[in-house]
């Protein structure tokens, strides 16, 4: 495998409770992996351990073999890591397109023109409009769309998509879906962390399945989901 | 549009410079004194914009007085160049002083700036062979001899200045950065800002502003001494010209110096002892129930309105 | 608890009261004076402990507050001839009622809003109470004298000044009396709760404002038995209080949120450095700088030890 992110007997507790236990794993270059599991299982701060938000207690991680471990977050969001946050967070004082170039500007070091118009294209590409209002004009799947537009101005290599589907109805789902596959399409590794499977069993060619924060499964989602481990994880052991 | 705004600004420039030509002495003083509150409360603002509560506006403008003063008293040097070193000093202790405590902040961070007017003091008080102790010191030489006028073109100076800076860092990339870091760390940082670097640039460039404008206003005198010079004034002052104003913007806290400025001059009139109360009230009336401000609720109604 | 395992667990303490000790055989007279200061700064350092745990606001006009209750308790003396410990009852209910008052009146408003909203509240607050004093009775400093002030005693040849040591006692009074509250009273135990997780308690059923209340409320109150005991020995001016502020924050500083023994503790270390530089002629003056010097120090280490993990 042409690994871009090389995950190493990674471990981080807070305080008394581990929520990633020495979970070793390698996303290839290029592909669309799903990160799986159910609440709770350490998907959200692996993401987090990976982009930089926190630190791992044990570990290392190697980014397009670069050791990555000790590098503060600024720093890996400029090599190519881009993440998505599970609950949006747009930046409220500023307008739409406004959040959008943050990306651009810092994620990418573009000049304000440059941000400027790269924001307003990729908008237009993932359908973002009404680009300079504020926060309390827009609806939630605007936000949602933010999330995604911000991420991707910053020029990632490696992107994690943490939730992106959840809220959308059918016709918004597959949008997203496009927008996803083009995105590989461009050349971006996608990791993308998700409840809702019809969209792992399209999009994913690998699916890794996390609960309480370990590895329990590996595989093509058709495989892993038949497996009893992971079936019991989600749904209790007499399942 | 635009053409009626830079005609106003123009205007409103030649106004703001011929002004000591058509009035008098009193009405100077006054205007150098606005000026300079407005230079603090703007520098102050600048700070605030990046999410940091600095109480450090007395300590720095003391700090730039000091400098000032004591290496014209001691080593010679003219005024004039006094108040360029001045702001360099009260920047490098900024540096010196960011990098040790900007890596915790809110509280930690409002808390320690708070402290160091005192901490000045205190250590101007115990070197009293440099800097005079608690009796202060005096240097001969001062601005201009007391020109008023040419103190105020000075002033104005400084504070144009300072209105540059403070509109460079709304229209650069350093807007972004600080708004992105002020309204979420974890995204901002998420999206390649590096925290850090940017409070600690704006905290040396706001520190500085006020290391400038202390030294200037102490050389007009040529005088300095702990209590008169780290005032908790010039931290009261500027903080309230900038919430009345309106915080974060550049206007805010220009129109905020002025209305306070002229009332405080009435204010001394009626109430001798005591009007300094008013300034706390204010603070605590604006952040209750205006916290935008003046210019601030003007604003956001202007812009309700076009979005209507 | 074993005797090996005693001495483990507390070895930290133990170090630190035999090394108190020794410095108290080189400098007795600043070593007392040290732990009587840094009783008293532990005294004000416990309520904003409380305060600031529970409530989460960093009171910027505590030591203003402080301030006030001293002028309160200044007349009671001077007009109702109280004798300061005894106007500790009147003027410490008084100050509940103030800070009940400005709780009601401003903090509930900015407890949503976020900290700059927070600290610039308490810093208005904080300039109007100064100003206030100022005008009321002028920053010309007062005086009370009570004989018993001025007492001392003697032992093996060493003579000290035992009124202070009432801080002492009253800074241990009053932690023991927080711990007490806080784990065998049902409202205590309810402000434990908020004070580790406001919404959990909220969600039980815990009224949090009125924790909060009683909590800011009892904060302030305390502040009048300070006042009380510091009457006799203060110079009595608008500012009187107003280090004490800078200092509390210190504590909780040095201490950690909900540390409360640890607030006792720090204090003590403090009042015993600066009572040390203090002694040290020619460098006296500096001893102001000793608590700056040591918030510095904390924060330092503590941001350096975020970026190592």
């Amino acid at each position: 495998m042409d690994s871009i992110l090389k995950v190493q007997n990674v471990t981080k507790h807070f305080g008394g409770l581990v929520a990633v236990n020495n979970v070793s794993l390698d996303i290839a270059k290029g592909e669309i992996l799903g990160l799986i599991g159910p609440n709770g299982a350490g998907k959200t701060t692996l993401t987090n351990l990976i982009s930089g938000i926190h630190w791992v207690n044990e570990g290392k991680i190697i980014f397009e073999d670069k050791d990555i471990t000790l590098l503060p977050t600024h720093k890996r969001c400029r090599l190519g890591i881009a993440r998505t946050f599970q609950i949006a967070r747009p930046l409220k004082n500023m307008t739409v397109v406004e959040n959008v170039m943050v990306g651009g500007l810092f994620g990418e070091k573009r000049t304000l023109r440059q941000a400027r118009m790269e924001a307003e294209e990729i908008c237009s590409r993932i359908g973002l409009e009404k680009l300079d209002t504020h926060f309390d004009k827009i609806t939630v799947l605007d936000i949602k769309k933010i999330e995604l537009a911000r991420a991707m101005a910053t020029n990632p290599r490696l992107i994690f998509l943490d939730e992106v589907m959840s809220g959308l109805n059918m016709d918004e789902t597959r949008d997203m879906i496009n927008t996803v596959r083009k995105l590989r399409d461009s050349g971006v590794t996608v990791c993308i962390i998700e409840h809702v499977m019809s969209v792992i069993r399209e999009l994913t060619e690998r699916v890794i399945v996390l609960d309480r924060g370990e590895i329990i499964a590996e595989g093509p989602y058709s495989e892993v989901s038949m497996q009893h481990n992971v079936i019991s994880a989600y749904l209790g052991e007499d399942a | 549009m635009k053409t009626i705004k830079y005609s106003v600004i123009l205007l409103l420039l030649i106004a703001a410079v011929l002004l000591p030509v058509f009035t008098d002495a009193y009405f100077i003083s006054v205007a150098i004194t606005i000026l300079t509150f407005m230079t603090l409360s703007l520098s102050w603002d600048m700070m605030l914009r990046t999410g940091q509560l600095s109480f450090g506006t007395a300590g720095f403008f003391g700090l730039g007085g000091y400098t000032a003063v004591i290496i014209s008293a001691d080593l010679g040097v003219d005024p004039y160049t006094s108040i360029i070193i001045g702001g360099l000093v009260a920047g490098s202790i900024a540096l010196v002083l960011g990098i040790a405590i900007l890596k915790l902040r809110e509280i930690y961070f409002a808390i320690t700036t708070l402290a160091l007017a005192s901490v000045f003091s205190v250590i101007i008080r115990n070197l009293h062979k440099i800097t005079g102790g608690p009796s202060g010191k005096i240097v001969y030489q001062t601005l201009f001899d007391y020109d008023s006028t040419k103190i105020y073109w000075l002033m104005l100076g400084i504070a144009l200045g300072t209105i540059v800076i403070s509109e460079l860092f709304k229209r650069t990339r350093i807007h972004f950065a600080v708004d992105s870091i002020r309204a979420d760390e974890v995204v901002a940082k998420s999206h390649g800002v590096d925290i850090f670097k940017y409070l600690i640039f704006v905290f040396v460039v706001t520190s500085m502003i006020q290391g400038v404008v202390g030294a200037a206003y102490a050389q007009q005198y040529g005088f300095v001494s702990p209590e008169s010079t780290f005032s908790a004034h010039y931290l009261l002052l500027p903080i309230s010209m900038a919430l009345v104003g309106g915080i974060y913007s550049t206007i805010g806290p220009i129109v905020g110096a002025i209305i306070l400025g002229l009332s405080s001059e009435y204010l001394k009139l009626m109430m001798p002892y005591g009007h300094l109360i008013i300034y706390g009230v204010i603070i605590v009336l604006v952040v209750l129930f205006i916290p935008r401000g003046v210019y601030g609720t003007i604003r956001d109604f202007i812009s309700e309105r076009k979005h209507r | 608890m074993e005797k090996s395992a005693f001495w483990k667990k507390n070895s930290k303490l133990i170090y630190l009261i035999t090394a108190i000790a020794l410095l108290a055989l080189w400098r007795p007279h600043a070593i007392l004076y040290g732990i009587q200061r840094g009783s008293l700064y532990s005294l004000i350092g416990l309520p904003l402990s409380l305060t600031l745990g529970v409530v989460g606001i960093m009171n910027l006009a505590h030591g203003d507050f402080l301030s006030l209750g001293i002028y309160v308790s200044y007349m009671f003396f001077m007009n109702l001839g109280v004798d300061p410990l005894l106007s500790i009852v009147p003027v410490t209910l008084i100050l509940f009622g103030v800070g009940v008052l400005v709780y009601k009146l401003t903090i509930t408003k900015v407890l949503k809003s976020g900290h700059l909203n927070q600290l610039l509240l308490t810093f208005g607050i904080s300039m109007i109470l100064i100003e206030s004093l100022n005008v009321i009775w002028t920053s010309r400093p007062r005086n009370v004298y009570v004989p018993y002030a001025s007492s001392s005693m003697t032992i093996a040849n060493f003579t000290f000044g035992t009124y202070e040591l009432l801080y002492v006692l009253f800074a241990f009074a009053v932690l023991i009396g927080f711990q007490l509250f806080l784990k065998k009273t049902r409202l205590g135990q309810a402000t434990y709760a908020v004070g580790q997780n406001p919404r959990g308690a909220k969600i039980v059923g815990i009224n949090i404002g009125f924790v909060y209340l009683v909590v800011f409320g009892v904060s302030i109150a305390i502040l009048g038995i300070v006042a009380g005991v510091m009457l006799p020995r203060s110079s009595i001016f608008p500012m009187v209080g107003a280090p004490y502020t800078m200092r509390s924050f210190c504590l909780v500083a040095m201490a950690g949120l909900g540390n409360l023994p640890g607030i006792l503790i720090s204090g003590i270390v403090l009042g015993i450095g600066e009572a040390i530089v203090q002694s040290i002629p020619g460098y006296s003056g500096w001893s102001d700088l000793v608590f700056f010097g040591v918030l510095i120090a904390v924060i330092s280490i503590r941001s350096m030890r975020r970026l190592a993990l």
